[in-house]
């Protein structure tokens, strides 16, 4: 029996299937988790409201879409104004980030990093219930995905595409060039700019950047705002998704896949979440699989995520491309 | 104590509504007691050590199914018939083993680390838990006491009816006392508040024995307790089993009062956080200002939130304000009724949020720990001191 599945499972169409689906979760996992990797990697705040305002992001973007979108819209238009409601939702949202951050975050630099966590934690409490009395007001089932904006994702983006022996989804595709497109922005960004230059040089010695006559406080905050803005971006894009979509438990579904994604790959570093949420997509999509085709158990790939997350912790504690001081508050 | 009585004699007095509106029931205060205990517990690794143990939930978990398992007859060597008492401490010893296990590998981490991996465990057992078919039926909606226990679960001397009571809303034992009856529901209130004060004890004793000291010292500076040459490793476990064995006897009474249980009321990682909200707003560190942080909860998602038997702002309000004005438009076709019921109906969270980043911002040390730096020292300390003229400083 699982014999006959693993031979089934090494067969090329198969294998190349979920090749692409592990790319495509790779991709969903590095959008999630960068935002929150940017902002704990220079200030050191574990941010626990991520996945709130990633549900906020999805939230925003299927409102844009649902406005104006109608039946009537061709496709490619569709997708033009999803590139649109992107660039909305994580302008939005980087605004809402830097608010939150000179209003509520700055005054706990100088306590223990312990606060932030709290902090953070409560604020989850306040923004999904604000996002529930909302949903309330139109009357959305705030636990069940928001099918209305489903519904605004072009027809074509729900059918197959065959590549050679394999089949994939248009929407795997989507995915996986929107994730590229975000690790390369976010690269360039970093390595190419002079604010990416402040970022790196204030994540290795915040004391030091600021001698050196860099407003690190300027900084804490842009980055803060940019790492919010990210999560909105990528709540907008799971609001497609069929197996995500927008709704009030998203922020804990996503919050947690996120946080094994930054510490898999080490607290601050971008390579190292650009690995680890490919090495988490990959155990993903393989565990999904052998889930569908072989395995009984329910739970099989949820757990297999925890699994990467102790294992990796017991062999090396710092995350695979983590370094020793950096989160070891 | 003497919470019960007091909740029924003012509510046949002339502020009934009052009360009603701002009080919670005596069933709720029951759930105050045990899962006070688990914030407690809660606290006593997370507030003395400064291990934030994320994943404290798991050791809630498994004192609750335990319970539930052994009164179906699904554990090995333990019959439906084991006496509640015994179950719980077989819960609290599985938890035990649970921490070492997990704290093995944990303690070797700190900081964010030691939180994310104790989130880690417990996410694991959680969706362990939930596709599970052994202990339930349906394993997402978790199990419940069948009919091989049909009867209360008792807690007092196993084996001597005298000195037992049953406890639940609907299993609890009635006793007359002076002339009136105590329900069920008071019933449990009593017993189960008897194990969480005797836990409570236990745990106080811990913490002011050399043990506590070495934790204290563990928060404070670690590299300075291993320097003096403490082993903190060998410390950090054992407080942690300590811990994870009241939690899981938490876990228990919850299970024995409700008698059922599901993985996201006590496995999920929120099940912690509402202990984390329990600590901070009571005072981290203070041990017996977890369970008054997490009445305070109880009490503002009560007063707040929709018509239950408890009552609570929206129903006194309805009453107060009458039909017509609640019909009254305010603009456009909002009324008073529905703005009400808007910002008030079920979303308690929304204020108990709020009042947590407060406390986080401007009240770090929480209600208990406020109030002992305002009177210097304990309650216990510096009240005689107060009223004897600080005869002894």
């Amino acid at each position: 029996m699982i014999l006959e599945a693993l031979a089934e499972f090494l067969t090329l169409s198969e294998l190349g299937g979920v090749i692409v689906n592990g790319l495509a979760k790779s991709a969903l996992y590095v959008m999630i988790a960068s935002g929150l990797t940017l902002i704990f990697g220079l200030m050191g705040v574990l941010n626990f409201a991520h996945g709130s305002l990633t549900m906020v992001g999805a939230y925003l973007g299927g409102l844009l879409m649902v406005v104006t979108v109608t039946s009537g819209t061709a496709p490619l238009t569709r997708l033009g104004l999803f590139f649109v409601a992107i660039v909305v939702v994580f302008a939005l949202l980087t605004v809402l980030g830097g608010a939150i951050e000179t209003t509520i975050i700055r005054p706990l630099y100088d306590r223990p990093p312990i606060y932030q966590i709290l902090l953070t934690f409560g604020l989850t409490l306040v923004i999904e219930e604000l996002v529930r009395i909302v949903l309330g007001i139109y009357d959305l089932q705030p636990l069940s995905d928001w099918q209305a904006a489903l519904a605004t994702k072009p027809q074509f983006l729900r059918e197959p595409v065959s590549l050679g022996p394999v089949s994939a989804g248009w929407m795997s595709l989507f995915q996986i060039l929107l994730g590229t497109i975000t690790v390369v922005g976010i690269w360039a960004f970093l390595t190419k700019t002079r604010y990416g230059l402040y970022i790196r040089a204030g994540s290795e010695d915040t004391e030091m950047a600021s001698a050196l006559g860099i407003d690190v406080r300027q900084v804490f905050t842009v980055v803060f705002a940019l790492g919010i803005g990210l999560a909105g971006a990528a709540g907008t894009l799971l609001m497609w998704d069929p197996t995500w979509g927008a709704s009030v438990p998203l922020a804990a579904e996503t919050l947690l896949p996120a946080f094994i994604v930054v510490i898999v790959g080490g607290l601050g570093t971008f390579r190292g979440t650009v690995v680890a949420a490919l090495v988490v997509g990959m155990a993903d999509a393989v565990t999904t699989w052998w889930f569908q085709n072989a395995i009984q158990f329910t739970g099989l790939p949820e757990l297999v995520l925890f699994l990467v997350l102790v294992v990796t912790l017991i062999v090396r504690p710092q995350g695979l491309f983590g370094v020793e001081e950096v989160g070891g508050h | 104590m003497l919470y019960p009585p007091v909740y029924h004699t003012l509510l046949n007095s002339p502020v009934s509504a009052e009360t009603q509106m701002l009080l919670p029931t005596v069933e709720t205060m029951v759930g105050v007691l045990y899962f006070g205990l688990f914030a407690i517990s809660f606290d006593f690794i997370s507030g003395y050590t400064g291990y934030l143990s994320f994943g404290h939930a798991v050791f809630y978990g498994t004192g609750a199914y335990t319970v539930i398992l052994i009164a179906n007859g699904k554990m090995p060597l333990l019959g439906p018939g084991t006496p509640f008492m015994l179950s719980l401490l077989v819960g609290g010893l599985i938890a035990i083993a649970l921490a070492i296990l997990v704290g093995l590998v944990s303690f070797r981490l700190s900081g964010v680390y030691f939180a994310m991996i104790t989130l880690g465990f417990a996410q694991v057992f959680y969706v362990f838990v939930r596709g599970w078919d052994y202990v339930a039926n349906n394993p997402r909606d978790g199990p419940a006491v069948g009919p091989s226990h049909a009867e209360g679960f008792q807690i007092g001397v196993p084996g001597i009816d005298q000195l037992s009571l049953s406890i639940g809303v609907l299993t609890g034992d009635e006793v007359a006392l002076l002339g009136s009856t105590l329900s069920g529901t008071e019933v449990s209130y009593y017993m189960i508040g008897l194990v969480v004060l005797a836990c409570y004890f236990a745990m106080q004793r811990v913490i002011h024995s050399p043990f506590g000291r070495v934790m204290i010292a563990i928060r404070e500076n670690e590299e300075r307790a291993v320097a003096i040459g403490y082993n903190t490793y060998l410390y950090k476990l054992g407080a942690f089993a300590i811990s994870g064995f009241f939690a899981a006897v938490a876990g228990g009474l919850f299970a024995g009062f409700k008698r059922s249980a599901s993985p996201e009321n006590s496995f999920y990682f929120l099940v912690t956080g509402d202990a984390l909200l329990a600590s901070i707003i009571g005072g981290f560190g203070t041990l017996a200002g977890s369970l008054y942080g997490h009445l305070f909860d109880e009490t503002v998602r009560e007063f707040l939130s929709k018509a239950g038997q408890g009552g609570g702002l929206l129903p006194y309000l309805r009453a107060l304000l009458g039909q017509e004005t609640l019909d009254a438009t305010l603009f456009g076709d909002t009324t008073i009724g529905g703005l009400i019921d808007l910002l008030l109906n079920g979303h308690a969270s929304l204020y108990v949020g709020l009042v947590f980043v407060l406390f986080v911002l401007y009240v770090p040390d929480g209600l208990l720990g406020t109030l002992r730096a305002r009177i210097g020292g304990t309650f216990a300390e510096a009240l005689p001191a107060k009223l004897w003229g600080d005869s002894d400083q």
